[in-house]
């Protein structure tokens, strides 16, 4: 089991089941509990951000979310189908920012980039593709780092 | 997402406890909101205790900042405590935790919290 994928519709009442798709991964890869709360955070942001913004009024898209353990680290997609977007492109919120003047929107995407240790945006064919990657850093019984 | 409430003396005190998410964020709000107005006389001083959340996503923290912003303009004194390691992440990297007042525990909270009607 390295890699898990699942298809929803674009709509805010799907989140729980892409909350435990993240947990059922987890559980079935034996990872430390805890991490999976920055994959269902990022997975929370990305897939809402879709749903709020990506869909033409009206219209449902089709969210594919892909997880893969891979030797390096952990690699989660999210693609739709709905017209390019790239939500990398939108201006960080100014973290300096006073209590008054501080934007309430924009903190979702400027979280996962903070979270995650690499994150991507590709437009493939007629989707957006967002892959995001956490990188694990393992040290075997016999081998002792330097 | 459960929530309760304790009332000591002028302060109230908001306990969230599980994930504050997407699907949670409005129902909190409300709650909030209906805590800062008060029943009959507004309190001096409202406490979020967070040592029972798990989880917080940008639409939880965007509730924290118009509750805080609230509380100002209504004179309320307005802090968070005992955020769980996960909820503190969230916190330090968004910024909210330079803008929002975050005490270790609900006994400090309490300690600085106002002892006069706001």
């Amino acid at each position: 089991m390295n890699e898990r994928r699942t298809t929803v519709p674009s709509d805010p009442a799907q989140l729980p089941a892409l909350m435990q798709f993240v947990q059922e991964f987890w559980s079935a890869a034996d990872l430390p509990p805890a991490q999976a709360l920055t994959f269902e955070l990022a997975l929370e942001e990305v897939f809402m951000n879709v749903v709020m913004h990506g869909a033409p009024a009206g219209t449902a898209l089709r969210i594919e979310v892909s997880l893969r353990l891979t030797d390096s680290g952990l690699t989660m997609s999210v693609e739709d189908d709905g017209p390019e977007f790239n939500p990398l492109s939108l201006p960080p919120p100014d973290i300096s920012a006073s209590l008054g003047e501080r934007a309430v929107g924009g903190q979702g995407v400027f979280l996962v980039r903070q979270m995650m240790d690499a994150v991507n945006y590709q437009r493939v064919g007629v989707r957006n593709q967002l892959t995001m990657t956490k990188y694990i850093i393992r040290f075997s019984g016999d081998r002792l780092p330097a | 997402m459960n929530i309760r409430f304790e009332t000591l003396a002028l302060t109230t005190v908001v306990i969230p406890e599980g994930r504050l998410d997407f699907g949670a964020a409005a129902g909190f709000q409300r709650h909030v909101e209906e805590v800062l107005a008060g029943a009959g006389t507004a309190p001096a001083a409202v406490i979020i205790d967070c040592n029972a959340l798990d989880y917080v996503s940008s639409a939880g923290l965007r509730v924290f900042l118009l509750a805080t912003r609230a509380a100002q303009r209504a004179g309320i004194s307005f802090a968070l405590c005992a955020l769980t390691p996960a909820v503190r992440e969230v916190f330090d990297l968004s910024g909210f935790s330079r803008i929002i007042s975050v005490h270790a525990d609900r006994a400090t909270a309490v300690a600085q919290a106002p002892q006069t009607p706001a």
